[in-house]
């Protein structure tokens, strides 16, 4: 969480990015409901929630594929619902299914989504060249794209969504399905785009993919926003100061969670492990009542807060 | 906003652009088809059919299979083409390549999309039809088939029109169709009764219901403005007809299919 302290921006200039009150309903559901987001150049703003959060439907919005039913969207100062063709110009895509065109060879995508874009991108094919090689894609620039592993099929996504120069990229699940291997190397290419300036709008299920690469996180939840701010602040604000590891087959371990229960908090078993946010009082006092149960107390990280929300639904 | 406007829009021109390169990357096989088949069709049944059934009565005059056939095979090319691209690869390009959605991500917008679907398959069956035009002029030159050949440079602009309107129909099919298992259902439901009422491959029995049918049906009107025109070098009120339906169904099918694609493609109303 480091790099917070370094690329966090507390700029004064108006953000790449900004979105404000959006509403979306699809069907009977209310599935985005009032949603602000901002996002400054050079910054990656992670958009984290459990399935039906209403990530992709906000993301959708924003780079204007979806229409909002109510708010506002501004890319660079351009209104995305008056101004579509300037506020489309600067912004990328990388869509969480791989949409690109297999009709094209890996070089042709690049080539063929450039000439969706007006003012055309000077000198593209020299930009494409250089793409080809810094996204590792030149090996096989003129193969189909079928034809490449999971994660060069997703670099080939971010390279369309960048191959004109935006200013904001939005980025769904970009590493979904792929080994650890290709995430990584998915990640420094995002940390590239990153430190080019670039605002990078990013929603992911994996939590350790958030905590590396997001300078903030806003949480969804039920298509609102659950909390928002630096990962630290984020995971205060939902999960707790501190989260207690019971062994789940340890005698006495049921009682406790009884005691947990009447106190109003929420225990989530993980595997062998029952996992109880506590703030420092509830801490203390859970030492003072079961002296002489085994546990464990770590910081919370953004499993938990996975969980604490996976729990209040359930709720 | 105008459904119309974004026919003459970059974006428009950028999607039909990616269609045109596509298939000319594939031309030596996908010429194949508009060679072959009106090859077939005049051979099978114009020369073959024709030699068994002897001349047919149109409009009270005799007139040989193969001429009756020949002009008939122009528009149901155009229309048949046109239906066939704009419902059954846009659908595989909507559904299964998601090359719809890679586009929605760029500066094109659905309308263009539509538009550039649309425009695509009428530029491709006017192209067939041309081809079709070579296969019939192969006829005129061995004297099997003599045609007013002056006439064709103002067919093709209504050719394409036409062409325009049928992938407006097949687009509807597309925006509504539930699954491809469903994609057979259009050709019983439009391609077969359009084609049986459009007088392409026999002339039609005069009844009042029939008379009716056909009166609002653009195919008819132009397999048999262009049977006139070619055959006998008069410009009938079928030409007109054809045009004026196929801008009339162009004008009410265009919002629709935009209407009913905004709500299959975005779940959006």
């Amino acid at each position: 969480m480091d790099k917070n302290a370094t690329h966090h921006h507390e700029s004064h200039t108006p953000p790449l990015l900004q979105a404000t009150g959006l509403v979306k309903t699809l069907g009977a559901k209310r599935v985005v409901d009032n949603i602000d987001l901002t996002c400054q150049a050079g910054e990656v703003l992670g958009l984290l929630g459990p399935n039906g959060a209403g990530k992709t439907t906000t993301l959708r919005m924003c780079y204007g594929y979806l229409r909002a039913d109510a708010g506002h969207i501004s890319i660079a100062g351009h209104d995305i619902a008056t101004q579509a063709d300037k506020a489309r110009r600067l912004l990328g895509v990388c869509t969480q299914d791989d949409t690109y065109d297999n009709d094209f060879t890996v070089r042709g995508n690049l080539e063929q989504t450039g000439r969706y874009y007006r003012p055309r991108q000077a000198d593209l094919p020299a930009r494409i060249d250089a793409l080809l090689k810094r996204f590792g894609l030149a090996p096989y620039a003129h193969q189909k794209p079928d034809t490449l592993s999971g994660g060069y099929k997703r670099r080939l996504m971010i390279a369309r969504a960048v191959v004109h120069q935006p200013s904001v990229v939005f980025l769904d699940e970009p590493t979904t399905g792929l080994d650890p291997q290709a995430r990584v190397a998915v990640w420094e290419l995002i940390n590239t785009l990153r430190d080019e300036g670039l605002a990078i709008v990013l929603t992911t299920h994996y939590m350790d993919e958030a905590a590396r690469l997001s300078d903030r996180l806003q949480v969804l939840q039920d298509g609102r926003v659950r909390a928002a701010g630096l990962a630290q602040d984020v995971l205060g604000d939902v999960v707790g100061e501190h989260v207690v590891l019971l062994a789940a087959r340890a005698p006495e371990t049921p009682n406790a969670l009884d005691w947990f229960r009447k106190r109003g908090d929420k225990p989530a078993q993980v595997l062998a492990n029952w996992h109880i946010a506590l703030d420092a009082p509830g801490l203390a006092a859970f030492v003072a009542a079961f002296p002489s149960l085994p546990y464990e107390v770590r910081q919370p990280n953004l499993d938990d807060l996975f969980l604490a929300i996976a729990g209040e639904d359930a709720a | 906003m105008n459904p119309y406007l974004p026919a003459f829009q970059w974006q428009s021109r950028a999607v039909l652009g990616r269609h045109l390169r596509v298939h000319m990357r594939n031309w030596h096989t996908v010429t194949l088809p508009p060679v072959c088949e009106p090859l077939i069709l005049l051979l099978a049944f114009g020369v073959g059919l024709g030699e068994q059934i002897g001349d047919l009565t149109w409009h009270d005059k005799p007139i040989d299979y193969l001429h009756y056939l020949g002009p008939g095979i122009l528009a149901y090319t155009v229309f048949m083409s046109s239906f066939f691209q704009s419902l059954f690869a846009a659908f595989i390009r909507m559904h299964f390549q998601k090359s719809w959605e890679g586009q929605l991500t760029t500066q094109v917008r659905l309308e263009h999309v539509v538009w550039g679907e649309a425009l695509w398959a009428a530029t491709l069956a006017t192209g067939y039809a041309a081809v079709v035009c070579v296969v019939l002029a192969v006829f005129g030159l061995t004297g099997a088939l003599p045609l007013h050949w002056g006439w064709l440079p103002l067919v093709f602009p209504l050719l394409f029109l036409g062409a325009l309107m049928f992938s407006a129909f097949g687009l509807f099919f597309t925006a509504i169709l539930p699954s491809i298992d469903h994609i057979t259902l259009p050709f019983f439901l439009v391609i077969m009764p359009i084609g049986f009422t459009s007088s392409t491959y026999f002339p039609l029995p005069q009844t009042p219901v029939l008379d009716a049918v056909v009166l609002l049906n653009p195919l008819h009107h132009l397999a048999e403005g262009l049977r006139w025109l070619l055959l006998f070098g008069e410009l009938t009120w079928h030409l007109p007809a054809s045009a004026g339906l196929c801008v009339v169904l162009l004008l009410l099918l265009v919002p629709l299919d935009m209407r009913l694609l905004r709500k299959r493609v975005f779940g959006d109303r």
